[in-house]
């Protein structure tokens, strides 16, 4: 656990000196909602609706950091440590894979943290958003979403060949991700076929959960959404493990 | 004397091209062995083969007594490596690349001794980058110190480092000798080989052409000069000449 620590410390110091992910994971999610807020205020989802616009993006706005971090942070800076044969240096030490694996993806759960204080804060400060489901539920799909989804990107990082091919693959993911999980483009107007494609995302489902979650609204199919997010943690950290690359 | 590294018919090809061919090596304790040979001879893919960081397409391996693909995590206590490429990760300092290195191992040296032995005390919070090549290369052997090893792996470990540094490494590097640290390394530098190693083995084009001691070479080659004898041996020679 010691290494663990160091490693962590270290590590973490290294990627907030890079800035691109004080950028992309913490900074650019509190300026969309900054401009959410000043776009739509305190107006209702739509009118007649018992919660705010700003309210039923709550959820959407927290996925921002999780992308960054899982779908561009995290296999991006793996693959470029294999490219660069700084894993190679660590493969002629005992560290294993998986303590590398998990130094890396702490650092983007530390983003993911941040991220998700100070959008709570600065939404319940400047716009009064608040919750009005339940914070265990909301919480619980958050740390779902963002789990499942830094697995994918642990995946990428751990078998990619060199940090192009990974940004190709991340980008291929993380496009779709975000424009047809429901974090831009709302679920209710795809037609039947492509919602039933893009509900494997886990992301798809972790929006709906957090969205359900946070505004108070019965979550539909809460149980198959947690199955989906479960299921693919699973998969991509065994894959990522198993099928690791030092080179 | 047991031997550290023992080294058995190891053959690796990249597609049709042999890079090393049928090698057998073994190294005593407390000595150092010179693997040398042109660019290209195959000297670095000998090595990653040994340690297991390339998978050789046959032959077997073991460093002290364990092999290094499946005992991996329990033998790189053991050892320490330095290889051609030093990679570290861009804007890392000096103290921070330490650290991390130090704190993957059980027992590990104390690394600021370490650097203030090699002339690398007051650079710990210099970025890695900016060093010269002859202090990143030092700071790279320190590394290889690190894990308190039983044996060391050099490639090419005084490449970049002027007249007096290389003669303080070999300094430092014949006092670890003498502590009976066991040494593998490969070098450019002849007047360095015949300084430190006690065995030698040259390369051609993968496969062993000679395989003894300087004096050895010297002998068999009929050269006075441990150079020239290395060239006679290795085929480097200028054949219009």
């Amino acid at each position: 656990m010691r290494s663990f620590g160091i490693l962590l410390k270290n590590e973490w110091k290294l990627s907030v000196r890079n800035m691109n992910m004080v950028i992309f994971a913490v900074l650019l999610p509190l300026v969309v909602l900054i401009i959410l807020g000043m776009i739509y205020g305190a107006e209702p989802a739509f009118s007649g609706a018992a919660y705010m616009f700003m309210e039923q993006s709550f959820g959407a706005l927290c996925t921002i950091s999780i992308c960054a971090g899982g779908l561009m942070g995290l296999p991006l800076v793996v693959a470029e440590y294999r490219e660069q044969k700084i894993l190679k240096r660590f493969q002629a030490t005992p560290v294993s894979p998986a303590r590398l694996l998990a130094v890396e993806l702490a650092i983007y759960v530390i983003y993911c943290c941040v991220s998700l204080l100070t959008l709570i804060l600065a939404s319940w400060i400047f716009f009064k958003v608040s919750i009005r489901g339940s914070w265990p539920g909301f919480l619980g799909s958050w740390l779902l979403t963002m789990i499942s989804t830094l697995s994918i990107g642990m995946m990428v990082g751990g078998i990619a060949r060199n940090s192009k091919s990974a940004g190709v693959i991340a980008s291929l993911l993380y496009f779709p991700m975000l424009v047809f999980s429901g974090a831009t483009l709302p679920l209710e107007v795809m037609p039947e076929i492509m919602r039933k494609i893009v509900n494997v995302f886990p992301l798809t489902q972790g929006i709906q959960l957090m969205k359900a979650a946070f505004l108070g609204l019965p979550a539909e199919n809460a149980g198959w959404s947690a199955a989906v997010m479960v299921v693919v943690t699973i998969v991509c950290t065994g894959i990522s493990v198993r099928f690791f690359r030092w080179e | 004397m047991e031997d550290v590294i023992k080294v058995t018919q190891l053959s690796k090809s990249y597609g049709s091209q042999k890079a090393v061919s049928e090698l057998e090596l073994s190294v005593k304790k407390g000595t150092v062995f010179g693997l040398l040979g042109a660019n290209g001879a195959g000297k670095s893919t000998a090595i990653e083969c040994i340690l297991g960081t390339k998978k050789a397409d046959q032959g077997q391996v073991l460093i002290l007594g364990l092999n290094p693909v499946r005992d991996r995590k329990s033998l790189f206590q053991k050892i320490g490596v330095q290889f051609q490429e030093n990679c570290y990760q861009t804007e890392i300092l000096v103290s921070e690349l330490c650290e991390e290195t130090a704190c993957l191992y059980q027992s590990p040296a104390d690394w600021k001794s370490l650097c203030s032995e090699f002339g690398l005390s007051g650079k710990y919070k210099s970025p890695v980058k900016n060093l010269s090549g002859g202090e990143r290369q030092k700071l790279f052997i320190v590394m290889a110190l690190i894990p308190n090893p039983q044996v060391v792996f050099l490639d090419e470990l005084t490449t970049g480092l002027d007249a007096k540094a290389r003669r303080d490494v070999w300094k430092i590097l014949s006092e670890l000798k003498r502590r009976g640290l066991t040494i593998f390394l490969t070098s450019h530098f002849m007047d360095e080989v015949e300084a430190l190693c006690d065995q030698i083995c040259i390369l051609k084009e993968g496969r062993a052409v000679f395989y003894g001691t300087v004096g050895q070479a010297k002998q068999f080659s009929g050269c006075e000069d441990f150079e020239e004898a290395y060239l006679a041996l290795s085929g480097e020679e200028d054949e219009i000449g």
